[in-house]
């Protein structure tokens, strides 16, 4: 069987990438799915469900409505809800339940709308994907939708586009980013999908380059990039050198109207450290240790894109592949979530990295903020604590 | 484009009347690609010389990944219908309807109709809509119009009934459209009166009247369609004629 983790757990899925894309727009989200499933997003994937009041909603579906195809309860359902909620838009979207029995999602989307007079999307999960991919069709749906044409180019200024908490972990890291811009003379019309709303969004075609933090925002900037003109630029500001080169990579995609990936300009020959996670961020981190002479390859078990990962980077997306890459390279050091350590080679230096779409609460309070300078002095501390693994 | 869905009661001659239609279709310069929906694996045999194509469940049984080319789970068949099988489950287990709705999103990825620019979409379909899999041709983005294969038999009316109510009932959802009835003859007495006083109620035309013939059995034991058969002879006509209605219908 392919594709089956055994040892380590799965990414949090396409539903829970979802939901955090659209947390904090003032829609309601419907997830197709029985009851108790909603507990699995707010326990383990969502750090701001405690704090900040959303409408995420799951539909309690059961066998008999499986079975009967009682399409109806959950059309009603998700309209009563509307009604009484008055969101600024309506989200629905699957799980494997209705995925097996062929739930029409589109169809649906149409029959509550005209039902709730709320616009309404689908939005095409299955439970069975990773969040990156849930996340990126939610933040394209929204833009495409709520973007207005007509706005004047703004010099100097972007779209942070793909920050969530399941890859950022909190608000703090991308607060820093947004202050990282404002040092760099940029300033932010619109974050997707953190501390702005549906208003920011209306001006996103005024930004003059985008900043892609995530595979995530991706799609929603090649949008951007046919819809509107604006280029985007791949990589998330870690570490104070690479965030100079990510800064200027801004200024030029500015200048000429082309995107780049910085998070992919890395030169590993001879690499000895291995970063395993998310395609831009991880990548970035591994870019930021190459230019500050440490090589390093990207170990990615996520969606990517063509140009987001290094010729020698690894698209590795099941446990015994990620596997595999570690055994090839043998690196000396991998920078991964604390889970990874039971998969890692023995005598492997592990530093600990946690990914919230991967350990979900388990080490919440240890996800670090990564923004430019934090990073080298969280890398000198870490280097220093002597974790080795001894294998499974 | 012209997107067509082919119902009716299980042997009805649903196959029959798919294929016979692609061909002529074929024959008028279209170019055409039918999409059989049934575990049986059987609609497009006759467009094939009785080679049966590899149904995309197979493809999916037999190797670890989904097919990355559309030319893995297709063949060009007389008049070069490209023909495409769903396939099933293993007998007796897993869902059918479910591994239409995959068929369908595969092909979608594989970008068929981007690829291949067809002028006719032909979906040839199980027996009844028993379930979301079986509706899933006549959702948006698939088939605009269902064409109802029936005889003057009691039982074939009957599913034919419950195929139009079933079509009916997604009205709300933008699904296709029943276009018609293809009265498929099996010489039952009073066979017109019926189907038509069927089709009346019902508020449906009959738009096709294929004749019971030999010629059909004939060619189809040569793995082959009346069309490319005999396409002088009375059946392969009313085929022509169904199909010239269809691309008249279009423009």
């Amino acid at each position: 069987m392919k594709n089956v983790a055994t040892i380590i757990p799965c990414y949090a899925a396409d539903t829970s990438g979802v939901c955090a894309a659209l947390y904090e727009l003032g829609g309601l989200i419907a997830v197709h799915d029985a009851s108790g499933v909603n507990s699995t997003y707010a326990t383990h994937d969502e750090p701001r469900w405690e704090d900040e009041p959303s409408m995420v909603y799951v539909s309690g579906l059961t066998e008999l409505d499986a079975i009967l195809g009682n399409d109806e309860k959950f059309i009603a359902d998700v309209v009563s809800a509307a009604h009484d909620q008055n969101p600024a838009f309506i989200a629905i979207c699957g799980s494997p339940m209705p995925m097996m029995i062929g739930f029409d999602f589109d169809a649906a989307a149409r029959e509550i709308e005209r039902r709730s007079g709320i616009r309404t999307f689908s939005l095409h999960t299955n439970g069975m994907h990773a969040y990156a991919e849930g996340a990126s069709e939610a933040l394209l749906t929204v833009l495409a939708e709520y973007a207005e044409l007509d706005v004047e180019k703004q010099p100097h200024s972007v779209n942070i586009l793909g920050a969530l908490p399941l890859d950022f972990g909190g608000a703090a890291p991308v607060q820093s980013i947004r202050t990282w811009l404002s040092e760099n003379g940029f300033s932010v019309i619109s974050c997707l999908a953190m501390g702005d709303g549906i208003s920011s969004f209306r001006k996103a075609a005024g930004a003059s380059v985008n900043l892609v933090v995530s595979y995530s925002g991706l799609a929603a900037a090649q949008y951007c990039f046919d819809c509107f003109g604006t280029p985007y630029v791949c990589g998330v500001p870690v570490g104070a050198a690479f965030s100079a080169q990510l800064a200027d990579a801004l200024r030029q995609a500015e200048r000429t109207g082309e995107n780049a990936y910085p998070c992919a300009s890395r030169s590993d020959a001879a690499a000895r450290t291995a970063v395993i996670g998310e395609s831009i961020y991880a990548g970035s981190v591994a870019a930021a240790l190459s230019v500050s002479g440490d090589p390093a390859r990207l170990i990615c078990p996520l969606p990517y894109a063509d140009g987001i990962l290094a010729d020698t980077d690894s698209d590795a997306e099941s446990e015994d592949g990620i596997s595999a890459a570690l055994a090839e390279m043998q690196p000396e050091t991998v920078i991964a979530d604390p889970l990874y350590r039971f998969i890692l080679p023995q005598q492997t230096k592990h530093i600990r990295l946690p990914h919230y779409a991967f350990s979900g609460r388990c080490f919440e309070t240890q996800i670090p903020d990564l923004t430019a300078a934090r990073f080298d002095t969280w890398l000198a501390a870490n280097k220093s604590i002597q974790s080795e693994c001894t294998g499974f | 484009m012209i997107k067509l869905a082919i119902y009716g009661k299980g042997g009805i001659g649903k196959s029959t009347c798919t294929a016979n239609l692609a061909a002529a279709f074929a024959m008028r310069g279209k170019k055409v690609i039918q999409i059989g929906c049934d575990p049986k694996a059987d609609s497009t045999i006759n467009l094939l010389g009785g080679k049966p194509v590899t149904p995309v469940m197979d493809w999916l049984r037999d190797h670890d990944d989904e097919p990355d080319r559309i030319e893995q789970i297709s063949a060009h068949g007389f008049g070069d219908v490209l023909c495409i099988e769903t396939g099933g489950p293993t007998p007796g287990l897993g869902c059918a309807g479910r591994g239409i709705i995959t068929t369908f999103s595969l092909l979608n990825e594989l970008r068929l109709f981007e690829r291949f620019q067809p002028d006719v979409v032909l979906y040839d379909v199980l027996g009844d809509v028993v379930c979301g899999g079986f509706a899933a041709p006549i959702r948006e983005g698939y088939a605009e119009q269902v064409l109802i294969v029936t005889s003057g038999e009691k039982m074939a009316l009957y599913a034919a009934n419950n195929i139009n109510n079933a079509v009916k009932n997604f009205e709300d959802r933008s699904y296709a459209k029943v276009r018609g009835i293809i009265m498929n003859r099996r010489n039952v007495p009073d066979e017109e009166k019926k189907v038509r006083a069927f089709a009346e109620g019902a508020g449906l035309a009959v738009t096709a009247d294929i004749l019971r013939s030999d010629d059909i059995t004939r060619y189809e034991d040569m793995g082959m369609t009346v069309i490319e058969g005999d396409p002088e002879c009375e059946t392969a006509k009313r085929f022509f004629a169904l199909a010239d209605l269809l691309i008249a219908e279009q423009k």
